[in-house]
Parts: C-alpha cells; sequence; structure tokens
C-alpha cells in the first residue's frame, strides 16, 4: 500500500519535472540574465555561459575575416575576450559566488571548446571567402 | 571534381561553403537518428531524469552544513555514498543506452566522410589566416601537395563543422547528456573508497 502510494508520488513528481522542463525556455525572462539578485540553477548558468561564448565566438571569427586579421596572435585575443566577458559578466553582473558553481575552472570552460571550433570556422570561412 | 552552386561561383574557395553544408544536413540526420532511436523512447527520458534528481540530490546534500555529531555525519556519508553508487549507475545505463545509435551515427559519418574524400581529395578548400602549429598542421593540410601551411584541407575544415554545428545543435535541442553524468562513461574511474 505504502510502495504504491509512493510509487504514485513518484510518477507526479516524473510528469511535474517533464513539464517544467517543456516550459523551462518559455519562463525563461530576458530581465534575469542582468538581475544580480536572481538565484541561479547550475545548469541554467551553464547553458547561459555557453550561448554567450557561442554568440562571442561567432561574432568575433565573422569580424576577424573580415577585417581581415590575419596570425595566431588574433586566435589567443579571442580566448583572451571570450573568458574576459564571461567572467565579467558572472562576476561583475550576475555576482554569483563562483564556489558554489564548481570554481573559476568550470564556469570558464563552459562551452569553450565548442566557442572556439564557432570561432575558427566563421573566421577561417569569412577569411577565404572575402580576401580571395 | 565537385560541382559548386553557380551563386558561390564567383569565389575561389567556395568549397568551403559546399563542406560546411554538407555537415550541418549531415549533422542534421545525425540528430534525427538519435531523437528516433534514442530521446523520444520513454526510457531515457526516466533515465535522465533520474540522473538530474540524484546529481541535484548529491549537490545539496554535499553542500549542506557537515555536523557536528559523530553518528549523524556516519549516517550522512552513508546516504552520500548511496545516491553516488546509484548515480554512477545511472550514468552507465545511460552509456549503454547510446551505445546502439553511436553505431548507426559513425557509421553515417563514415560514410559522408567518405563522400566528402573522395569531392575534395587533394584539394585545397579553404586558406587559414594563421600558421597552424605542428600537430594542428598534420590535420589542416592532410593530402595536400605544396608546402603553404594556410592551405586548409577539407578534413581540418569537417573537423571544425562537425564540433561546432553537432555540439550546439544537440545544446539547442536539449539533447546535450545530463551534467551530472558527465564523466561517467562505459568504463567508470575505480573509486579509491571500495579499495
Amino acid at each position: 500500500m505504502k510502495e504504491a502510494k509512493s510509487a504514485k508520488l513518484n510518477h507526479q513528481d516524473n510528469n511535474e519535472q517533464i513539464h517544467h522542463e517543456n516550459s523551462h525556455l518559455g519562463s525563461f525572462k530576458l530581465a534575469k540574465l542582468f538581475d544580480s539578485e536572481a538565484s541561479w540553477d547550475k545548469d541554467q548558468l551553464g547553458d547561459v555561459l555557453h550561448w554567450i561564448r557561442q554568440v562571442v565566438g561567432l561574432l568575433c571569427g565573422l569580424i576577424w575575416g573580415a577585417i581581415p586579421l590575419v596570425g595566431g596572435i588574433w586566435l589567443l585575443l579571442f580566448l583572451a575576450i571570450s573568458s574576459g566577458i564571461v567572467y565579467g559578466y558572472y562576476a561583475l553582473i550576475l555576482k554569483v559566488d563562483e564556489e558554489d558553481y564548481g570554481g573559476h575552472a568550470a564556469l570558464l570552460q563552459d562551452g569553450l571548446f565548442a566557442s572556439l571550433s564557432v570561432f575558427l570556422l566563421a573566421w577561417i570561412l569569412v577569411y577565404s571567402l572575402s580576401s580571395f | 571534381m565537385a560541382t559548386t552552386i553557380p551563386l558561390f561561383a564567383s569565389f575561389k574557395y567556395a568549397d568551403s561553403l559546399t563542406v560546411v553544408g554538407i555537415s550541418f544536413f549531415t549533422a542534421l540526420v545525425c540528430e534525427a537518428i538519435s531523437w528516433i532511436l534514442i530521446y523520444r523512447t520513454t526510457s531515457y527520458k526516466s533515465l535522465k531524469f533520474s540522473i538530474d534528481k540524484a546529481a541535484k540530490k548529491l549537490e545539496t546534500m554535499k553542500t549542506e552544513n557537515p555536523s557536528s555529531k559523530l553518528t549523524i555525519k556516519k549516517s550522512k556519508t552513508k546516504k552520500i555514498d548511496r545516491v553516488e553508487s546509484s548515480l554512477k549507475e545511472s550514468s552507465r545505463d545511460l552509456s549503454l543506452f547510446k551505445f546502439k545509435s553511436g553505431a548507426v551515427v559513425a557509421l553515417v559519418l563514415f560514410v559522408v566522410f567518405g563522400l566528402l574524400n573522395s569531392l575534395f581529395e587533394g584539394k585545397v578548400v579553404a586558406k587559414l589566416p594563421f600558421h597552424p602549429i605542428a600537430i594542428v598542421r598534420k590535420m589542416s593540410h592532410r593530402g595536400l601537395k605544396g608546402d603553404d601551411a594556410t592551405d586548409c584541407s577539407m578534413a581540418f575544415l569537417y573537423l571544425l563543422c562537425s564540433i561546432s554545428i553537432r555540439t550546439n545543435l544537440q545544446k539547442f535541442l536539449g539533447f546535450s547528456p545530463p551534467r551530472g553524468a558527465a564523466g561517467a562513461g562505459l568504463f567508470p574511474m575505480p573509486d579509491p573508497k571500495t579499495n
């Protein structure tokens, strides 16, 4: 009897969670992105940092290719800019305590590899197409 | 010989766009296969849910203030160990689950790579705006003649495409593996406590 009840509760919980996940994007408010008082889930913060990195990677790649900037030093500059923006965002705008989210290393490496490849792809493509 | 779309024919390196287009399409096909074989099944959903739940539980248990009483502390460590082992088990199940579609996706990627190889073998598809280091150069100059380090082969461009497009597509569609399961693969590291 007790087991059946707990199974039922668990099932309800499950359904609620799935429903919550479905409405996750819908309930996400833009204002929260700049609210230093808002509380952040580890997954949510990771996702936001991931997408910020991707956008920065794409923009930098397009700009670097269009100018065009040539040389490995610009790759390092991109890494510095991208990490600086992410650090500035979570430390200065959101003011989160990095220890709650696994330290600086965990927050700074979220989406780093993917954004590096997005950046390289955009840079190489725009440079190859526009300069030759 | 590769055929280029007339609109882009004026570009010297228009082949790069073909490579990007093909890899984008392949990524879509791979995700569709994964969705059919894994993500739409209820057993995957419940497994993912239990991993997320266990990971969150573990996190809150670890961050709670440590109690000074020895007996409570002992029972808490036991509880943490139990949750940890169930999390490991679920992660292992998840990896096994993904193995099935992984094989199909690998086959698709292999076939596409073969196709691209036959289309662009020995051809410079793009120009690198930097001089790559030796390890990267092996990939970026694969199958190309000449000594110009800034020549980019199809393999390097395809690698960049598959990393960036596939990772972001999975993230966008919500198919990326749950964070709680990160690092726990088919062959987990041995737990020093059990030895």
